[in-house]
């Protein structure tokens, strides 16, 4: 299957994907709903991960910050929801600009482990309260429904309708990526950084834009969670949470866009679908992970070096 | 002054047993380069195995006689250096030649099955350690109390850290141990047998993070199954403070960590104490990543 | 010394210690415009210190790196490459996992005017730019001989074509001075003679160029001036005829008990 035969493919798949609320119970909506928000977050660690090849486990910070971000302009200042996302994607960036600036330089397990160190200050940070405004471990309540064009959109079919409408823009973005000089720049960073900055790339910048830009993708999935569940805790990011996202990208496949969204099937989806097995969650969920890597250390679904 | 000798001396207990731990991290990273996520739950794992066995031998009522405790700690260090060696097996040898992510993603893999292993099998709620363990008696000195508990998890540790420190750097196998992690290829080229180090590595880390984890089990007198990551954690920030892949690094790394970890509590906020903790990781980090004592591991240029 | 009016690259009385080691002592050493330069000298004698000093991977403690007239040492080497100084590697550092295609854009990184967010939005104006780049680096392929190949793993190919690949992409980021580090390393006779051709055309299309290299095939048929340096210091320099004759030269390879390198000169 070539690339071009994929994207159409992907392209009917969400096409499609746009008529579940016709057609699958309540339960299934909110499944699937849940999905495109974690699948974008997903393609939001793999810039990051699988693109610029840094090794970032701290990514749910800026889930985090933009669901609070939109938390306290919805309920303290009664911006309406929608309104919330641009400003909530620019404060989930210039966090990922300000967190990342120090570390860039670091040799990778050093940077894993400084991106482990900032989830971990913002999260206490969030859960004691700082600035009075978040809520503390409880968090923040009564997060509005998006409206478009005034109407409030009550429904589970509406939510998902949003949800997958960000989901086909950060897909259109992450393909555009791909052909981009951007997406190079990322692919020659990780690659060889050396070679890069031979051929005049300001790697600090590059890995940057980066941080910023996974982040405001996260941020942007960030405010729809926020409004989805009503509610938003200090839990959206914690450091579980920044794991799942990294084996997400590794398993599924770096820089693939299937191999991500796959992942994060796997992921999210399958353990909501199989609730009863709660308890075993985990433990399947660990197994599996050694198994897939094992079995298949490139990911499920790696990226393919295509001809241009 | 006598809070601050206090916390001195609560910091050089905590930080003893954060030193155990570390070393399995600092060891396995030497030679492998690979962050060993699974260990802080190995070293749980030792907590448990040790309450089960003195709460299987001791039976009700009355404190544990010693030679029981002594089993418990035997027993623990056995099973999970088996483990140890099971998880190197399992998750970590079929990667030896992958990319480095596929490892670490097995290895928070490993983790979570441990971890929620030891839910299963034990309990998801917070375990207590019965009383007498070890001595009640406790020692003052003007306003500062240490326990025995204190001096026995201190003095232990000592031994059990010079005793590595000797074997590591006195003995014949002890060098094959440094040789490999300075660069595995040349070592295998001079005969050492790589493989039998790295399972001796797997074997020495998880027992003294055994004999670590049932500390912490006695000395606060409770263990949960999730304990093992903000340890793990911790431990691993002292290794890199010591210097990542060097032993006397992680000895001292975990002292000092254990030091500032208990006068951040006292002194400035307990709320915030992890997050101090945080701080002053990515503070080492911005200023000298490689650690006090410098990072030992191997570079390929 | 002659005027530094088409010098392009001058360094001056450059040098640097590394501890206690003095590795490069007062070296002088000017490159003009459209010639091709050869820096040579025994194992050891300091030329892939200069040549990172020239790259921006060191600074040198003393003296200075003129580029135009312009001091330029201590820069980051994506700053030098910015300047239209670009190298290549002994070691030869393509992109692995990416076509010929593929590494050769990378050289174009610096020539595009495409904006990150262009890139993501997929503007007109940023897909034409795309074409645009891809016949440029086809063109430079074709006059490399490597249009063949251009969709083949780079890596994978046989190392004389990895090396005309990694001039290549050095080329489509349109240098003024192109540095070589031992391009001829690893290559057979064969190998070595497509390699005088391909560094005599990168000149006559405009570019200036400074090898460091082992081979004298290569150096001696190609250069029009030589420096050599031992010890961090230069002891000779001139056309290669003067230098093949010059006994400081002689002796400083045969000072190392290397009897090939005797009969190298002589080559």
């Amino acid at each position: 299957m070539n690339t071009t035969t994929l994207r159409r493919a992907g392209g009917i798949l969400w096409v499609v994907g746009l008529m579940v609320p016709l057609a699958a119970s309540n339960n299934w909506i909110s499944i699937l709903s849940i999905f495109a928000i974690y699948a974008v977050v997903a393609l939001s660690q793999d810039v990051v991960l699988g693109r610029a090849g840094m090794y970032d486990m701290g990514h749910a910070v800026y889930f985090g910050i933009g669901a609070y971000t939109t938390a306290v302009l919805n309920t303290q200042f009664g911006v309406p929801i929608l309104w919330t996302m641009p400003i909530a994607v620019v404060v989930s960036a210039a966090f990922g600009i300000i967190l990342s600036a120090p570390i860039v330089k670091l040799r990778g397990d050093y940077l894993l482990v400084a991106t482990i160190g900032f989830n971990e200050i913002f999260r206490m940070a969030m859960v004691n309260n700082v600035g009075g405004i978040t809520g503390g471990p409880d968090g923040i309540f009564g997060i509005g429904v998006p409206s478009l064009f005034g109407y409030p959109i009550m429904s589970q079919g509406g939510m998902y309708l949003i949800n997958w409408v960000l989901l086909g823009v950060v897909l259109v973005l992450m393909n555009n990526l791909d052909k981009s000089r951007l997406g190079r720049v990322f692919r020659y960073l990780k690659e060889d950084e050396l070679a890069a900055t031979t051929l005049g790339v300001n790697a600090r910048y590059y890995k940057i834009l980066a941080f910023a830009l996974g982040a405001g993708i996260a941020g942007a999935a960030g405010t729809l969670f926020a409004s989805q569940l009503a509610t938003v805790s200090p839990s959206a990011f914690i450091f579980m949470e920044s794991v799942t996202l990294f084996a997400i990208v590794i398993v599924g496949g770096q820089a693939s866009i299937p191999g991500v969204l796959l992942g994060t099937v796997l992921m999210f989806v399958v353990p909501q679908v199989f609730r009863e097995l709660a308890e075993y969650r985990y433990l399947v969920f660990g197994l599996a992970m050694i198994v897939v890597m094992v079995l298949r250390p490139q990911g499920i679904w790696p990226r393919r070096s295509r001809p241009e | 002054m006598e809070t601050f000798l206090q916390q001195l001396v609560n910091g050089l207990t905590v930080g003893s047993i954060y030193a155990l731990i570390a070393l399995g991290y600092t060891m396995v990273y030497g030679i492998l380069k690979l962050i060993n996520f699974a260990h802080g739950d190995l070293a749980v794992l030792g907590a448990f195995i040790g309450l089960t066995v003195i709460t299987g031998l001791a039976g009700a009522g009355g404190a544990p006689a010693n030679w029981i405790v002594i089993v418990a700690f035997v027993l623990a260090v056995l099973v999970v250096a088996i483990a140890g060696v099971l998880l190197e097996f399992t998750a970590y040898r079929p990667l030896r030649h992958a990319h480095r992510l596929s490892a670490v993603v097995s290895a928070l893999g490993a983790s979570m099955f441990i971890e929620n292993g030891i839910m299963l099998i034990w309990s998801p709620q917070t375990l207590t350690f019965p009383e007498g363990i070890m001595p009640e008696t406790t020692f003052h000195y003007g306003s500062v109390v240490i326990s025995a508990t204190q001096l026995f998890i201190v003095a232990i540790s000592f031994v059990l850290m010079l005793a590595l420190y000797l074997y590591v750097n006195k003995t014949r196998f002890g060098t094959a141990i440094r040789a490999s992690a300075i660069d595995q290829d040349a070592a295998r080229l001079m005969g050492i047998n790589v493989n039998k180090v790295i399972v001796s590595v797997f074997v020495l880390g998880p027992a003294l993070g055994a004999i670590g984890g049932l500390f912490i089990g006695v000395y606060y007198r409770q263990a949960v199954f999730d304990m093992g990551w903000i340890y793990g954690l911790n431990a691993f920030i002292a290794a890199i403070i010591g210097g990542i892949g060097n032993i006397p690094g992680a000895m001292i790394g975990g002292l000092l960590l254990g030091l500032f970890s208990s006068l951040a509590g006292g002194y400035i906020s307990s709320t915030w104490q992890q997050a101090i903790v945080f701080g002053l990781l990515i503070l080492i980090l911005l200023v000298r990543p490689t650690g006090i004592l410098g990072e030992r591991v191997a570079e390929k240029v | 010394m002659t005027t530094n009016d088409n010098a392009l690259l001058s360094l001056e009385n450059i040098g640097i210690s590394f501890g206690g080691l003095r590795a490069v002592d007062a070296l002088d050493l000017t490159v003009k415009k459209g010639q091709i330069v050869g820096l040579i000298g025994p194992n050891g004698a300091g030329k892939t210190t200069v040549f990172n000093m020239i790259t921006g991977v060191y600074k040198p403690t003393d003296g200075v790196v003129r580029w135009k007239g312009e001091a330029i040492s201590g820069l980051p080497p994506y700053k030098i490459a910015q300047r239209g100084i670009l190298r290549t590697f002994q070691t030869i550092r393509l992109f692995t996992g990416m076509s010929v295609l593929e590494n050769v854009l990378a050289g174009q990184h610096m020539r595009t005017k495409q904006t990150w967010f262009a890139g993501l939005l997929a503007t007109p104006a940023q897909r034409r730019e795309e074409k645009a780049l891809r016949k440029e680096c086809m063109d430079i392929l074709e006059r490399l001989n490597l249009a063949h190949v251009a969709h083949e793993v780079a890596t994978s190919l046989p190392y004389g074509i990895q090396r005309r690949v990694e001039m290549a992409r050095t080329l489509a980021a349109s240098p003024e001075l192109l540095i070589l580090d031992e391009p001829a390393a690893g290559l057979n006779d064969n190998e070595s003679a497509e390699l005088n051709k391909t560094i005599l055309d990168i000149r006559d299309s405009g570019v200036t160029v400074l090898l460091v290299e082992h081979d004298m095939n290569v150096v001696m048929n190609v250069t029009d001036h030589i420096v050599v340096i031992s010890f961090g210091r230069k002891i000779a320099e001139g056309g290669p005829e003067a230098i093949r004759t010059n006994p400081d030269v002689i002796e400083a390879y045969l000072g190392k008990d290397d009897d090939d390198d005797d009969e190298e000169l002589s080559a």
